[in-house]
């Protein structure tokens, strides 16, 4: 196989060794050929995944359009008529536009500060433990919640937090006193109450993928770490969370993705009319215009303009990480 | 080289496949299929009825088409339908609200039929009442046949047991009313030495403004216009009005002293009866039927002893004025698709179809069910009959679930014939309706711009339909000041309403008279 390298490139003979076709060699379009041959079983399974993304996910783009055209179903697309940037201007020039802005940034920004990192906390507290059984069942439990439904945990809430029946609402008010308070119904505890679900629901779940992390962390440099003198704090300090950063730096890119898309069904569970000054956000506005108002040109425009600036995040964040010296998501 | 062709074939036919799909999906395929079956899509109740069930196969028979019918479970109707006349493969016949931005939409654009002055030739189907008819009109046309219901049906329940333990009279006006629950609340009506009983129970209204919730009767009741009303010469929104406040107030007052169900912010509107039940509540302000089937609750509870229910149409004033609210009359039209019914002729033979649907005979089996089956007729009344039979039942659920909901000419909770009860009780408060009905028409408020939508909501309903609702609300509940309130009204009126006012007013006066 070495003898397929070319000339200028030095040879390679772990990779020789192994008898697989090296990296490096030219894209002649036999070679293509042969490589696709060789691997065809590989792209016949991968077949179905682009068929996926193709079907479900690129060609519904094409639909992103009417959000620039006066879309009438009855007419097609075809036949309603272009209106330009009309739907954008109105979005960004009407009254809503602030309040949704703020609410969905805000909202973002309080999971980014309190949801993102509970579970990066909880995963190395967890590995602190020392006996097994109390590690792995802590684990198992509070991951639960996360296969609750949202609708399941918005009636939990209601039950627990309304001002009538709240069986949490009144404990609190025996407790500290006052006035008894309609949580779930105030717009000062909108958030509060969004962030705590997510706290509740997610962060267990979140915690897998940094214990998995955690579990490939070599013991030796444990080892060599407590010989040196270091103690438990030490340990974490420039072992351990050294040791899970590219997991948290992809996870974090990943997360500024969704940071507009604010959990759909969870807010829209928990809006009333008493607190949407605080609990409107792009995701519940494209629903409640798009499909209850039936302006589908409008709501395409707000989602349009949701999912744009989710990419920017997304590409400013890996950028970021890689300034920083990481390794970032491509 | 074999291998190649095999995955270009392969992608080529997945890319066929792609295609294929889409097409499918988003083509507009122009079948001339013949209109011997009908497409309809509306609403239910319950459990959905098996398409070869006893109920249907007698309603296609007496027709003589098939029918296709998609039911669509109540709570997702809206939603559903929105989804429908996306599409584009809209039923021939959909229960729908004419009002709706997104039907209006599809109506401008003409998908369909206007039926203005077409009706008129079909007995079944001409409007039985003018109000009503003129209640459904869209700025002047008319898009569905309406499913009729009664004009005015606005009215008090309360607990007949608890007014009589804490000794007051039955209410005549809005102070009497307040009287009440605060006796209710304050005066142990369950007598269990506990004070937890409040007056009224009221939910969180799941529609817009002038949508004949509580807070929308007792305005009335105080004065402000039923949705729009005159003031110097001019139509005004309802909540712009001095009226509309002092109602608010007065309900604030009942919310700050408890009179009402703390949670009336979010307590969801399907479990509206609960509280009421459970003998939390002891008032409700709602439509009529609601006595009937409150009634019903107690006797499944305690056979024995459920003569707690009794009920009182609208209030007066506190200066002896009586405004009742009316409701449109109608619940959403049956609106006729253009999308298969291309042609007059082929209209015509839907209309006649529906004139057949819509006849007396038609309509008892869609409101009433087939008689000798599951009622017979007792002095022209239905009486139900053998309930103990699992056929039986089967029809009975698919009348009241389902079926009724495609009735035009008769209506939920009174059929084609009335019901006779099998009790006293339940019976009187059947036959109440009709005198509260008759005596609080001579008060009634109409709403002068129900025949028109100005464009403008249409537009902009996404940022105006809200405000108000949810600024009552707040206000009610003490979220905000009366201040505050007014400003809301004015946001309303900066986010475009005063286009809205303007275009309601060109509008009304364009209307025939």
């Amino acid at each position: 196989m070495a003898t397929d390298l070319v000339a200028d490139r030095a040879p390679d003979p772990p990779k020789s060794t192994r008898g697989r076709v090296p990296r490096a060699a030219p894209k002649t379009p036999g070679r293509r050929l042969a490589l696709l041959l060789r691997n065809r079983w590989l792209y016949l399974m991968l077949l179905p995944g682009v068929l996926y993304f193709l079907v479900f996910k690129y060609w519904p783009m094409y639909g992103l359009h009417i959000a620039f055209k006066d879309y009438v179903p009855f007419l097609g697309y075809s036949g309603s008529p272009w209106v330009g940037l009309e739907h954008f201007e109105e979005l960004f020039t009407g009254p809503d536009f602030g309040r949704l802005m703020a609410n969905t940034l805000i909202l973002a920004l309080l999971t980014v500060v309190f949801v993102f990192p509970a579970p990066i906390v909880v995963a190395l507290l967890l590995n602190e433990l020392r006996v097994r059984i109390v590690k792995r069942s802590v684990q198992s439990l509070i991951y639960i919640p996360h296969f609750l439904s949202w609708t399941i945990v918005a009636s939990l809430t209601y039950l627990l937090f309304s001002a009538d029946f709240g069986v949490l609402a009144g404990f609190i008010h025996d407790v500290v006193g006052g006035q008894r308070v309609d949580y779930v119904a105030q717009e000062e505890w909108f958030r509060p109450i969004i962030i705590l679900q997510l706290l509740w629901k997610q962060t267990g779940w979140g915690t897998i993928i940094y214990l998995a992390a955690l579990a490939n962390v070599d013991t030796q440099l444990y080892e060599a770490a407590r010989v040196d003198g270091a103690g438990r704090w030490r340990q974490l300090w420039h072992i351990t969370v050294p040791a899970i950063r590219p997991a948290i730096v992809v996870m974090a890119i990943l997360t500024s993705g969704n940071l507009m898309d604010s959990g759909f069904e969870q807010i829209w569970l928990m809006t009333t009319s008493l607190n949407r000054s605080t609990s409107e956000v792009f995701d519940t506005y494209v629903y409640y215009i798009g499909i209850t108002q039936g302006a589908f040109s409008y709501s395409t425009a707000v989602g349009l303009f949701k999912g744009v600036v989710g990419v920017f995040l997304i590409v400013g964040s890996n950028w970021l990480a890689k300034r920083l010296g990481q390794r970032g998501l491509y | 080289m074999k291998m190649v062709s095999r995955s270009r074939r392969l992608l080529a036919a997945a890319l066929g496949l792609t295609t294929a799909l889409t097409v499918t999906a988003c083509g507009g395929d122009e079948k001339q299929a013949s209109l011997d079956t009908i497409t309809v899509m509306t609403k239910l109740f319950g459990t959905a009825p098996d398409p070869g069930g006893e109920l249907q196969q007698a309603v296609q028979k007496l027709i003589g088409k098939k029918l296709d019918i998609t039911w669509v479970p109540n709570a997702d109707y809206n939603d559903k339908l929105n989804v429908t006349l996306a599409s584009n493969s809209i039923p021939d016949l959909v229960v729908t609200n004419e009002k709706s931005p997104s039907f209006i939409r599809a109506a401008d654009a003409g998908a369909f039929w206007d039926l203005t002055g077409k009706l008129d030739s079909y007995p079944n189907l001409k409007p039985a009442n003018a109000q009503t008819a003129r209640n459904v009109m869209v700025n002047g046309k008319t898009y569905g046949i309406y499913r009729t219901r009664p004009l005015l049906r606005s009215a008090v329940v309360y607990r007949k047991d608890w007014l009589a333990k804490v000794g007051l009279p039955e209410p005549q006006t809005v102070d009497d009313l307040y009287r009440i629950a605060k006796a209710f609340t304050e005066q142990d009506p369950d007598g269990n030495g506990k004070k937890d009983t409040y007056g009224l129970v009221i939910p969180k209204w799941p529609g817009n403004y002038a949508s004949s919730s509580p807070y929308d009767t007792m305005e009335t009741w105080f004065g402000a216009p039923n949705g729009w009303g005159q003031r110097g010469g001019k139509l005004v929104p309802g909540f712009d009005t001095e009226e509309f406040y002092q109602a608010n107030r007065f309900m604030k007052k009942w919310v700050d002293e408890g009179l009402v169900n703390p949670d009336f912010a979010t307590l969801d509107a399907g479990s509206w009866n609960d509280p009421f039940v459970q003998g939390k509540g002891g008032m409700i302000i709602d439509v009529n039927v609601r006595g009937t089937d409150l009634a019903g609750r107690f006797r499944q509870k305690d056979p024995k002893d459920f003569d707690k229910v009794s009920m009182v149409g609208n209030m007066k004033r506190s200066d002896g004025q009586k405004f009742s609210l009316p409701f449109t009359g109608y619940l959403d039209v049956l609106a006729i698709s253009k999308q298969r019914i291309r042609t007059d002729e082929q209209l015509e033979q839907v209309l006649q179809t529906l004139d057949k649907l819509q006849s007396q005979e038609g309509s008892s089996l869609l409101t009433n069910g087939i008689e000798g089956r599951n009622f017979r007729l007792e002095d022209g009344k239905a009486v139900l009959i053998n309930q103990d039979d699992a056929q039986v039942k089967v029809i009975q659920n698919d009348v009241d679930k389902a079926f009724i909901q495609l009735g035009t000419r008769a209506s939920v909770g009174l059929g084609q014939y009335p019901f006779k009860y099998s009790n006293d009780i339940e019976q009187k408060l059947f036959d109440q309706r009709e005198t509260l009905m008759q005596e609080d028409l001579k008060t009634a408020v109409h709403n002068p711009a129900l025949p028109v939508v100005a464009p403008t909501a249409v537009e902009k309903g996404q940022t105006l339909d809200l405000i108000i609702p949810d600024a009552r609300i707040k206000f009610l509940s003490g979220a905000i000041s009366e201040e505050q309130l007014r400003a809301q009204v004015k946001r309303w009126y900066d986010s475009g309403g005063t286009q809205v006012a303007q275009e309601v007013n060109d509008l009304v006066s364009k209307l025939p008279k």
